[in-house]
């Protein structure tokens, strides 16, 4: 018997005061006004100038009022959908829904499923991913991977043709241009069936970030407005590394984060009121003894927790990590780091949980760690739903029947509810030494590389339709051709 | 080894800038020769930050603290080292390849080699393969450092390396690669000199790239 749906907001944890997070929102205001952010282009220099901030077109500071920070954050969307080819497999991003998942977006090494060797991705890994991840339940939806035989001007609409073809679910970009950016929206517009359309119903979605501290170049600014124009959600990524980028302290790099996103929200609401975008906040610490910006780390955990803290006060939805580590491959530090961080985030309410697969910070993605990801989201959304408490769950009538000294095994309520109260999982070792011995003493990593062997060899994606591909195929012919000719 | 010396490797160690500065006036007052007080006080100081640092005991920003005071005191005795030629390490060109923004990675191997004595000219970001020829060309610097953080932007760092052969100027200098994507055999394949996974080693590489 299924449970009801419950808003997750019971359950969420933090690590911020009502005091503290207000006074975060206050000092993010007063920096902005005091210290501002750099803005790369004339263009951007221009809008901001005419909207009132103060412009200092030689060293391109901007000072942006308060008063337009808070116009700006009224107009931002409370909540939004990332939508599916398959409608079924939309994912609405509302406050204290579930979060959906997604793998991390932009590996280009990988380790071999055979022989687990470091080696770069090749298009015939990139394909193997997409697969995996539309045949993987709790994987929700697909952020690009790359292969080293792709072009490397263009592979991004290279990227897009093959996701659009090996999986039916949302799918989030990167673009190395403008230029890409814009051809990837317009097949996007082939696969829903016009402008209009792919703003009712966003099949993609981009991830863009200023350079920490306080930098927005025309890679984002152009993002920020062309992602408005075409009503497609944009993450802002705010990713200071603490010790380096960003301050040292905890709440030093929060403040920094929280003022870069209030930023993009200025940039993008004043050209596009109404734009959606999610406060995708990566927090990282540079180990001060080496110099690597780290992905796994408990400050990171905590600063995410403030991070979600943080957008549920602006009413917006939240993007942070759930899966990431600096271990070199899918082993038991990975598996430890991914635990705690994704628990954390989904504990704090985020909306969506992002990293899966990946390993060694952002440079690589394995089909095992993908699997063993699945496992973890599935798992974590289990402890979102909580266990419902009423009479019937109490099974006031089952004890009596029972009695002292009987068993539950045989009778009528436990028939009723066990296969609605628990969490099966795929990958959990749950029996004698004998029989895990008898079949082999497999470990948790090897059970997850002939799961993802299985998925792959069963799984059949959705395919697009005929006409689609070929109009798709005409799009990013003609756009590579257009990108060799006119660089 | 004199007092005073020991004094500036002391003051150096802790990053007491005015320490170092006092340290380096009083040993040239006493008649040490500028490029003693600089071998034996400054480098011999940073030598030692340099061994805690790898052991794990000082944390990058205060060997950062300890390099400017180095400094402190190298500027004191700059002037007097001039017509004896710089002891100075060498001079290294460094810079984000064509299209990566990214820089807190070059700007930390830049820190570092600076405190070890390296002379540096920063580029920046997004310099293209002509910028790096031009600057080594200008500058006779033995050393260039590349820098990428986007794998995408990898491909300029052989670009650069074909531009440097092609004004004939490939064999006057060595060539350092880093930064997240790159790896040593990516930097083999593309024929620069040495790879370094991190700032401190970097460092340790252009050490013996000079030599």
């Amino acid at each position: 018997m299924a449970m009801k749906k419950r808003s997750t907001e019971r359950m969420w944890i933090k690590v911020l005061s009502k005091a503290e997070i207000e006074e975060i929102h206050k000092k993010s205001l007063d920096v902005l006004e005091r210290t501002g952010i750099e803005v790369g282009t004339d263009r951007g220099l221009k809008a901001l100038r005419k909207a009132g901030a103060k412009v200092n077109p030689k060293t391109k500071r901007v000072k942006i009022p308060k008063k337009m920070v808070m116009r700006c954050l009224k107009t931002v969307p409370k909540k939004f959908t990332l939508a599916a080819r398959n409608p079924e497999k939309d994912c609405p991003l509302v406050r204290g829904g579930r979060p959906y998942s997604r793998n991390g977006g932009g590996a280009d090494y990988t380790l071999d499923l055979e022989t687990g060797r470091f080696r770069p991705m090749m298009l015939a890994d990139v394909r193997s991913y997409f697969k995996l991840m539309d045949g993987l339940d709790g994987i929700d939806f697909i952020a690009p991977v790359f292969g080293h035989d792709m072009p490397s001007v263009g592979r991004d609409i290279v990227m897009l043709r093959e996701a659009f073809a090996h999986t039916d679910k949302h799918i989030h970009l990167r673009a190395f241009s403008g230029r890409t950016l814009e051809t990837m929206f317009k097949m996007a517009e082939i696969v829903v069936g016009g402008k209009e359309a792919l703003k009712k119903r966003p099949v993609v979605s981009l991830l863009e970030a200023p350079i920490s501290p306080l930098k927005f170049l025309d890679v984002i600014v152009d993002a920020l407005w062309l992602c408005g124009e075409y009503g497609i959600p944009l993450d802002v990524c705010v990713m200071p590394s603490s010790g380096s980028t960003g301050p040292v302290t905890m709440a030093g790099n929060v403040l920094l984060f929280n003022t870069e996103f209030l930023a993009g929200v200025v940039i993008s609401q004043l050209a596009h009121p109404g734009a959606p975008l999610q406060y995708a906040p990566r927090p990282m610490i540079m180990d001060l003894r080496t110099g690597f910006s780290l992905a796994g780390s408990i400050e990171a955990g905590m600063m995410a927790v403030a991070g979600a803290q943080m957008a549920h006060y602006y009413d917006i939805p939240v993007s942070l990590h759930g899966p990431w580590t600096d271990s070199m491959s899918h082993d038991g530090q990975s598996t430890f780091e991914r635990t705690y961080l994704t628990l954390l985030a989904a504990l704090a309410g985020a909306n969506a949980l992002v990293g899966a697969g990946m390993i060694q910070e952002s440079l690589v993605i394995s089909h095992e760690q993908l699997v063993i990801d699945d496992e973890i989201h599935r798992t974590v959304l289990r402890a979102l739903e909580g266990f419902e408490v009423n009479e019937e769950r109490f099974g006031l009538n089952a004890i009596d029947r029972v009695g002292p000294g009987g068993n539950f095994l045989a009778d009528e309520h436990t028939l009723k509810f066990l296969r609605g109260e628990r969490y099966f999982p795929h990958l959990l070792y749950r029996n004698s030494r004998e029989a895990w011995e008898a079949s082999g003493s497999k470990d948790f990593e090897e059970r997850a590389k002939e799961r993802a062997k299985s998925i792959l060899k069963e799984h059949q994606p959705n395919r697009l339709p005929e006409d689609i591909g070929k109009a798709l195929d005409a799009l990013v012919s003609s756009a590579l051709r257009d990108l060799a000719n006119k660089p | 080894m004199s007092n005073v010396l020991e004094e500036i490797q002391k003051d150096l160690y802790s990053g007491k800038l005015d320490g170092v500065k006092k340290g380096v006036k009083k040993a040239l007052q006493e008649g040490l020769p500028a490029q003693e007080v600089l071998a034996k006080g400054l480098l011999a100081g940073m030598d030692k930050v340099g061994k805690d640092f790898k052991a794990g005991d000082l944390f990058i920003p205060e060997v950062l603290m300890c390099a400017k005071a180095m400094h402190a005191g190298l500027d004191i005795l700059k002037p007097l080292l001039v017509g004896l030629g710089t002891a100075l390490l060498g001079k290294i060109v460094i810079g984000t390849v064509a299209g990566d923004l990214h820089d807190i990675g070059k700007n930390l191997v830049r820190m570092m080699l600076e405190g070890a004595g390296f002379e540096i000219i920063d580029l920046g970001v997004s310099v293209s393969p002509e910028k790096f020829v031009e600057a080594v060309k200008a500058n006779g610097a033995k050393l260039m450092g590349m820098s990428a953080l986007l794998t995408t932007t990898m491909p300029s760092m052989k670009l650069t390396i074909e531009g440097l052969k092609k004004a004939g100027i490939r064999e006057n200098v060595k060539i350092l690669v880093g930064g997240a994507p790159v790896t040593a055999s990516f930097a083999e394949s593309i024929g620069a000199d040495a790879y370094a996974p991190d700032a401190a080693s970097a460092v340790d590489v252009a050490r013996e790239l000079i030599m």
